[in-house]
């Protein structure tokens, strides 16, 4: 029988390694016995793998606490079929709200139905759901036209008025439409100031990387780049310093990732319109609090933008000692 | 016990020592997720009027039940007024519309002492506001039905939710279990998965969209399909024809097949598709069951029997256990292995139309890294990766046991990171199984 044994074993090992993950909460039993049951959030974010969604699930784990709220984190990883699952599995649980940054802004719609069909208010986090079929209670997110202006001003004033510049864009994405937007409408105040040229960086470092190159082929007296995130940024400078041209042109980026950040304390970005995730980590559960409390709560909220320069990064404690000034 | 019967024993033991696994971790769940929940429907709502009444109160009661639970609104009314209890109004809806209604009654100057309603709304802490905030409410109490026992994990919803969850993962490990009982591996699933979800939701939205027929959709899925088909039988050809090994071939594929995914869709979800799509991926058939379950057990009895009853069945077989022999005793091995190739596309072709169906729109994202989990339930099955055994049926336990392991995780909420962890210790101790059978026990 040692093949029946040896099974056993393994079969004991799998339900033992299971087993000993303990169920991350445990369920409050007041001592009144049928006191009020706890309120349960159900979270599923785009990806935990990048900081802006870990630094929105803590503050909302925060911001929970505060209500005596018990909150489940789940993300996607950007599979919107396993996001389907985790709403899946809130459903089945009963949850009593669910928070999401979907995976795919359409896909997400019937899982949405879902839950509004067995009667659980969904909130949505950074990344509107655009199924017109799906019923959302609110959209907390950054106010990306305004970021955007914020960082035209930037510019206009880095460039003293007047200049050619460039966007570095990604059309693709609804918020980085209303970024260029409100860029475009503060830069065209400045009669002196060009946009000389806008374009796709596919909002990645390589491919924004050589679009940068090419733009600056193109544009030998270019005076400014807006980039329309960090990572076109970060391309965007590694082509100037290619080309030898790190410090004549301006470069303006968006979202206020740490690497960005750094850059910006080393000279490299010289100007950065900064998102705050843990602001809309906090904005939705005060959402759910509110409406859970009847309140009426508006359709969307938008969490404003700052600008960070140097001024601000030199006084940032997060970041390392940097060089000092080359 | 006889020699006879510890054979059959042993045998079934080793072919299926993961249902034992999957048993336990059923039985396991089932405990670990058992709660007390507050019971719904008609007995539960005459149970709320019973507690009232034994209270020898006569209190003037609100019946509150959301949208979804507007039934069980109308059972509590119904139960109260039955009793004899003044019920002065129903209302249905979230928080806000309740706590407007309860305000719009107690303005109109109805005493109201009391709330009767379902569980789900018990937490909503509208009450505790209304009670702080219109004095007329300041006394107001909440009833909500007396609690039993239920395993979240074990209630009919959650059991359809899981067959829901491994549908498509289950699809894809009857064509991977072919390519590995040949000893061959096919890494390109995932991305035909994604190439055959933008492929349908591409020709739905060319032939009308939102308004497309039944017949269009049915086209566009069998288009898909065969186009995945194609790719995977292509990958055969480059294996048998110039000797490439399955994992680079197959790995060029899943590149090729997701730039193809990304192409089509110009790098966005195609999402103009028609509500009846979702027929296949949402729609429920015999037994309450979602479809693409039914079509999962349709799947895998074809399965079975192929494997089990034909000659190509066997034929497989045998090209897995040994190659050379199987070729020269005059099996045509590169056709064989070309038709399994292609099954596996096919079958990744499938899993790509219920996605798409089961999520109403066509992405290039879909389907990252499935292979992985393809390939995991196929060898938590029990099929070994140096080909020439596994089972069809051990497959689908695989599956299943990958999906009751993370669907259980999550109604227990353990850490996303530690999902990870124990997802793939798990596989390793299949694996270590496999090791254990063959070094062992021979």
């Amino acid at each position: 029988m040692k093949r029946f044994t040896g099974v056993m074993m393994v079969a004991a090992l799998a339900a033992g390694l299971v087993a000993g993950c303990k169920p991350s909460t445990e369920t409050a039993k007041s001592p009144e016995g049928a006191a009020k049951p706890k309120v349960v959030l159900g979270v599923s974010l785009l990806t935990m793998a990048n900081p802006f969604f870990k630094d929105m699930a803590d503050s909302m784990q925060q911001e929970a606490k505060k209500y005596g709220y018990e909150v489940i984190v789940t993300a996607g990883e950007m599979d919107p079929s396993r996001q389907k699952d985790q709403v899946g599995d809130f459903i089945v649980k009963k949850v009593n709200a669910i928070i999401l940054a979907p995976c795919d802004s359409k896909s997400i719609g019937t899982s949405i139905q879902e839950a509004n069909k067995a009667g659980i208010p969904v909130f949505t986090a950074d990344i509107a759901c655009l199924d017109k079929n799906a019923k959302v209670v609110t959209h907390v997110a950054t106010d990306n036209y305004s970021g955007g202006k914020l960082a035209g001003e930037a510019m206009v004033k880095l460039l003293g008025g007047k200049g050619k510049v460039a966007i570095i864009d990604h059309p693709e994405v609804e918020s980085v439409i209303l970024r260029t937007k409100g860029f475009r409408e503060v830069v065209s105040k400045s009669p002196g100031i060009q946009i000389v040229a806008q374009l796709p960086g596919g909002g990645a470092r390589d491919v924004s990387f050589k679009t940068a190159q090419d733009i600056l082929e193109k544009n030998p007296d270019l005076q400014g780049i807006f980039a329309i995130n960090d990572p076109s940024a970060l391309g965007a400078v590694a082509a100037l310093e290619k080309a030898g041209r790190k410090g004549k042109v301006k470069v303006v980026g968006f979202d206020g990732q740490p690497e960005a950040k750094q850059a910006v304390k080393d000279g490299k970005i010289d100007a950065d319109a900064i998102q705050f995730p843990d602001k809309i980590g906090v904005g939705v559960v005060d959402a759910v609090s509110r409406y859970l409390a009847g309140e009426k709560v508006p359709a969307q909220s938008l969490i404003p933008t700052a600008l960070y320069t140097k001024a601000e990064a030199d006084k940032d404690p997060k970041l390392a000692g940097g060089a000092p000034k080359a | 016990m006889s020699e006879n019967a510890r054979a059959t024993l042993s045998r079934f033991v080793s072919a299926y020592g993961m249902l034992a696994v999957l048993v336990l971790l059923c039985v396991y769940f089932s405990w670990a997720t058992y709660h007390e929940e507050s019971a719904t429907g008609p007995e539960a709502a005459q149970g709320v009027a019973r507690v009232i009444v034994a209270s020898g109160k006569r209190p003037s009661v609100v019946v509150v039940a959301p949208a979804s639970d507007a039934g069980f609104g109308q059972d509590l009314a119904a139960a109260l007024k039955q009793q004899g209890i003044p019920v002065v109004g129903t209302l249905q809806g979230g928080p806000p519309e309740v706590r407007e209604g309860l305000e719009a009654l107690s303005k109109s100057g109805r005493r109201i002492d009391m709330v009767a309603a379902p569980e789900s709304c018990a937490s909503w802490t509208v009450f505790d506001a209304l009670r702080k905030q219109v004095s007329s409410l300041a006394n107001l109490e909440v009833v909500t039905p007396t609690t039993q026992g239920r395993s979240a994990f074990l209630s009919p919803s959650n059991l359809r939710n899981v067959a829901d969850q491994i549908a498509v993962i289950a699809l894809m490990a009857v064509g991977m279990t072919l390519v590995i009982v040949t000893a061959g591996i096919d890494l390109s699933v995932g991305s035909l998965l994604a190439l055959s979800a933008v492929v349908t939701a591409w020709f739905i939205h060319a032939w009308g969209g939102t308004s497309a027929s039944t017949g269009a959709m049915l086209a566009a899925s069998l288009i898909a399909i065969a186009m995945s088909g194609l790719v995977g039988g292509f990958s055969g050809l480059m294996i048998t024809t110039f000797d490439i090994p399955p994992f680079i071939a197959t790995l060029a594929m899943m590149q090729v097949a997701s730039g193809l995914a990304f192409l089509v869709a110009r790098g966005q979800s195609i999402y103009d598709l028609p509500d009846s799509f979702t027929w296949l991926g949402r729609g429920t058939g015999v037994a309450a069951l979602p479809n693409a379950a039914l079509l999962m057990v349709a799947v895998y009895i074809v399965a079975h029997l192929v494997m089990m009853r034909t000659t190509f069945g066997r034929h497989i077989y045998a090209v897995g256990g040994g190659p050379e022999a199987a070729r020269l005793s005059g099996l045509r091995t590169k056709r064989l292995l070309m038709q399994v190739y292609l099954l596996s596309g096919v079958m990744a072709g499938v899993g790509g139309v219920v996605t798409a169906s089961q999520l109403k729109a066509g992405a290039p994202t879909y389907g990252q890294s499935y292979e992985l989990y393809v390939i995991a339930a196929v060898v938590v099955g029990g099929t070994s990766l140096s080909g020439g055994e596994g089972r069809i049926l051990g497959t689908l336990i695989g599956a299943f046991t990958i999906a009751v392991i993370r669907n259980g995780m999550n109604l227990m909420n353990v850490e996303p990171y530690t999902q990870k962890v124990v997802l793939g210790l798990v596989i390793l101790a299949a694996v270590l199984l496999d090791r254990m059978k063959r070094r062992w026990w021979r």
